[in-house]
C-alpha cells in the first residue's frame, strides 16, 4: 500500500469500523518514517551540526585573539583553513552530500576571509565590494557542486551585492530601478534553472526564488504607485506583466498551482494599492475589503478546480 | 489530490489486507474527498489567510472611519454578528473557498468585541479572558480547518497577553511546559485522537499545527527580551519536561532503529542528556529539537521545516547573547562541533558494521 497518505487514513478512520490499533498500524506502515529514513536523517543532522558548530567555533576563536594577531597571521590563518576544508572536500572519502555541506561551510569561510581583509585594510565590513568579492570567489564552487543550499547562498550574495552597490555607489539609481533590476536578475536565474534542470531541481529552491522575484516586482510597483511615476516604472510594469503571464503559462503547463497562487496574490496586492491610491474615505475601504475577499475567493476556487481537473486527468 | 478510482483502489487494498471484516461508508468517504478542506496545498491555505487578514484590516479601517467606535453597543453587536456569521458560514459550506470570508469576519468580530470590552471595562484582563472563552467555544462548535487553527492561536495569544500584562513572568515557564506536553501528546497519539470521534479527527490537523506555532511564538517572544523577559523562577520546569519527552522519544527510536544492546542504549541516553545539557539554559533550542524529532517521527513535513528554521535561529541567537568571552563561546562551539562529528562517524561506522554482519 504505497500510495496511502495521512489524509487518506484520517478520512477512512472517520468513516469505517477500524480500531485505534489498526489505524496506528496503518500510520506506522504507510506514513511514519522507518528505520532507513531515520538513519539518513541522523547522518545528515549530525554532519550539518558538526560542520556548522565547528566552523562557528573557529570563527569565534579567531575573533577572540584578534587584537594580538598581525595582519599576515589573520589572513593567513583563514586562508589556511579554507585550504584545509576544501582539501577535505576534494580528498576525503566521504559521500557527496557531506562533501557539499562542507563546501557550503567553506563558502562561509570565504566570507570571513573578506570580512577580515576589509577590517585589516579599513574598507568597512558592509562595503559592497566585500560582498562582490565573496560572490565572485565562490562562483566556481557553486557551479561545480551544484548543491541547492549553496546556490541559495550564492543568489542571496548577488542580491546583497547589488543592493549595497545601489546604496553606496550608484546614488542616482531610483528605488524602482533597483527593484526592477533585482526582479530581472532573480527571474532570469529562475528561468535558467527551470530550463537547464527541469524537474530534477528541488521545489523548495524554485519556490523560494519565485517568491523572492515576485516580492521585488510587487514592492517596486507599489512604490511606483504610491510615490511617483518615473521612467523605470513603465519598464517594470511591462516586465512584470510579461513574467506573470509566463508564470501562469508555466504553472498551467507543469500543473504547479504555486506559481498561479503567487501571481494571483501579487496582482491582488497591486490592484488594492491602486484602489487605495485612487480614492480616500470609508467607502473605498469597504469596497477594498469586498474586493480582496472576492478576488482571493475566486483565485482559490480557480486553483481548486484546476487541481481537481489535473488529478482526474492523471 | 486523488480521484474516485484511486480511493476505491485504496479501500479494496484495505479490505484485502485486514484480517477481520472491515466496513466502510464508501459514499461518505468519496464525498469527504470531494470537498475535503484539509487536502488543499499549503499555499492555498496561506493565500486564504493572507486574504482574510488584508480584507479584515480594510474592513476595520472602514468601520473606524465610519465612526462606529463611538458606540460600544454598536461594536459589540457588529462584532458578535461577524463571529456568528463566520461560524455559520463555515459550518454551512465547509469548503476552502468560503474560508477567506469566514476568517476575515472572524477576526473582525474579535477585534471589534475587544475594542468594545476595552471601552466598557477599561480592563485588559477582561478582554483576554473573554477572548479565551470565545475561542474555546468556537473550537467546540466548528469543524473548519482555518477557524479552528485561528481559534487555537487566539487562545495562545490571549494567555500570553494576560501573562505579559500582569507581569507574571514565572507562569510562562509553566505555560511552555503545558504547551510542550500538549503538542507532544497530539503528535504521538494521532491514531487515538482521530479514532475517538469524528469531530476530534477533523480538529486534529489544525490544532496540531497551531500548537507548533504557539510553542514557537512563546520562544520568539522570549527572544525579544523587553516583551517577555526570561524569568529565572521555574525555568527548570520547561527544560525538564522537554528533556523527559525527548528521552521518551529516544526510547521509541531504539525500537525503530533496532538498537538492543544495553550498553549502546546507555551511551545514547548519556549523549542525549549531555547534548541537551549544553543547551540547558535555552528551552527554545531544546524545544526546536523536540519539534524536529516529533515531526520527523510522524513524517509531518511542514512542522519539520519550521522546526529546522527555528533551531538554526535559536542556536545563533543563543550564542550571540551568551555573556561569555569569545574564547569560552568558541570552546563551547568547537566542543559541540567535534561531539556531533564524532557522533556522525560513530553512527556511520555502526551502520557499516551492521551491514557487514
Amino acid at each position: 500500500m504505497k500510495n496511502i497518505q495521512r489524509e487518506d487514513i484520517h478520512i477512512i478512520a472517520r468513516h469505517s469500523n477500524l480500531t485505534e490499533t489498526e489505524i496506528a498500524k496503518m500510520l506506522k506502515e504507510n506514513v511514519y518514517n522507518d528505520r532507513e529514513s531515520w538513519q539518513k536523517f541522523f547522518k545528515l543532522f549530525f554532519a550539518t551540526l558538526g560542520v556548522g558548530f565547528t566552523v562557528s567555533g573557529i570563527i569565534f576563536f579567531f575573533a577572540y585573539n584578534w587584537a594580538d594577531l598581525n595582519r599576515f597571521a589573520k589572513i593567513g590563518v583563514i586562508e589556511g583553513l579554507i585550504i584545509l576544508v576544501t582539501g577535505i572536500v576534494l580528498l576525503a572519502k566521504i559521500n557527496l552530500t557531506l562533501r557539499n555541506i562542507i563546501l557550503t561551510g567553506a563558502a562561509g569561510l570565504v566570507g570571513v576571509l573578506f570580512a577580515v581583509f576589509g577590517q585589516v585594510y579599513q574598507t568597512g565590513a558592509n562595503a559592497y565590494d566585500f560582498f562582490l568579492a565573496w560572490t565572485v570567489f565562490v562562483t566556481l564552487w557553486v557551479i561545480v557542486a551544484n548543491f541547492a543550499p549553496l546556490w541559495l547562498l550564492y543568489i542571496i550574495l548577488i542580491n546583497t551585492t547589488l543592493f549595497l552597490y545601489a546604496e553606496q555607489v550608484a546614488g542616482n539609481w531610483s528605488v524602482i530601478f533597483v527593484f526592477s533590476l533585482l526582479f530581472a536578475i532573480n527571474t532570469s536565474i529562475l528561468i535558467a534553472a527551470i530550463l537547464i534542470y527541469g524537474k530534477k531541481i528541488q521545489n523548495w529552491f524554485l519556490n523560494t526564488l519565485a517568491l523572492g522575484a515576485a516580492t521585488y516586482a510587487t514592492m517596486g510597483i507599489i512604490i511606483g504607485i504610491i510615490d511617483r511615476y518615473e521612467s523605470a516604472f513603465p519598464v517594470l510594469l511591462i516586465m512584470t506583466a510579461g513574467v506573470f503571464a509566463l508564470a501562469i503559462w508555466y504553472g498551467l503547463k507543469s500543473r504547479n498551482g504555486f506559481y498561479l497562487a503567487v501571481v494571483a496574490l501579487c496582482s491582488i496586492i497591486i490592484i488594492s494599492t491602486l484602489l487605495v491610491r485612487s480614492a480616500d474615505g470609508e467607502a473605498m475601504l469597504l469596497f477594498l475589503s469586498l474586493f480582496i475577499i472576492g478576488s482571493v475567493t475566486m483565485s482559490i476556487k480557480t486553483l481548486i478546480d484546476l487541481q481537481k481537473k489535473w488529478s482526474n486527468e492523471k | 489530490m486523488k480521484n474516485k478510482e484511486d480511493i476505491k483502489h485504496i479501500l479494496e487494498q484495505l479490505r484485502y489486507n485486514e484480517e477481520k471484516s472491515v466496513s466502510f461508508d464508501e459514499d461518505a468517504i468519496i464525498a469527504a474527498y470531494q470537498d475535503n478542506n484539509e487536502r488543499q496545498s499549503l499555499f492555498i491555505k496561506i493565500l486564504s489567510v493572507i486574504g482574510g487578514i488584508l480584507a479584515s484590516l480594510a474592513f476595520l479601517g472602514f468601520l473606524f472611519l465610519a465612526g462606529i467606535y463611538e458606540s460600544e453597543t454598536g461594536l459589540l453587536f457588529v462584532g458578535g454578528v461577524c463571529i456568528v456569521a463566520s461560524i455559520l458560514l463555515s459550518s454551512a459550506y465547509d469548503k476552502i473557498i468560503v474560508d477567506t470570508l469566514s476568517v476575515a469576519a472572524f477576526m473582525i468580530g474579535f477585534a471589534l468585541i475587544g475594542v468594545a470590552i476595552g471601552e466598557i471595562t477599561r480592563n485588559e484582563n477582561t478582554i483576554g479572558a473573554v477572548f479565551i472563552v470565545m475561542a474555546l467555544v468556537t473550537l467546540c462548535i466548528v469543524r473548519n480547518y482555518m477557524l479552528s487553527f485561528v481559534s487555537v492561536l487566539i487562545v495562545n495569544g490571549s494567555i500570553l497577553a494576560l501573562i505579559i500584562m500582569n507581569e507574571q513572568y514565572s507562569l510562562i515557564n509553566v505555560y511552555v511546559s503545558v504547551l510542550a506536553l500538549l503538542m507532544s501528546c497530539c503528535f504521538l497519539q494521532e491514531a487515538k485522537l482521530i479514532t475517538l470521534s469524528k469531530s476530534l479527527s477533523k480538529l486534529y490537523n489544525p490544532v496540531r499545527t497551531a500548537l507548533v506555532f504557539s510553542l514557537l511564538s512563546v520562544f520568539v517572544l522570549q527572544d525579544i527580551h523587553w516583551v517577555l523577559p526570561v524569568y529565572p523562577a521555574l525555568i527548570w520546569l520547561p527544560n525538564l519536561i522537554i528533556v523527559l519527552i525527548i528521552i521518551y522519544l529516544v526510547t521509541k527510536l531504539f525500537k525503530i532503529l533496532d538498537i538492543t544492546p544495553l550498553i549502546h542504549k546507555l551511551i545514547l541516553y548519556a549523549c542525549t542528556v549531555l547534548g541537551l545539557w549544553l543547551t540547558a539554559l535555552s528551552p527554545a533550542i531544546s524545544g526546536a529539537i523536540l519539534i524536529i524529532l516529533l515531526s520527523f517521527l510522524v513524517n509531518y513535513k511542514t512542522a519539520l521545516a519550521i522546526g529546522i528554521v527555528a533551531f538554526i535561529y535559536f542556536v545563533s541567537r543563543h550564542y550571540y547573547d551568551l555573556h561569555y568571552t569569545l574564547l569560552t563561546k568558541s570552546v563551547y562551539l568547537l566542543l559541540s562541533g567535534v561531539f556531533f562529528i564524532a557522533f556522525y562517524l560513530f553512527t556511520s561506522k555502526k551502520k557499516l558494521t551492521n551491514e557487514k554482519v
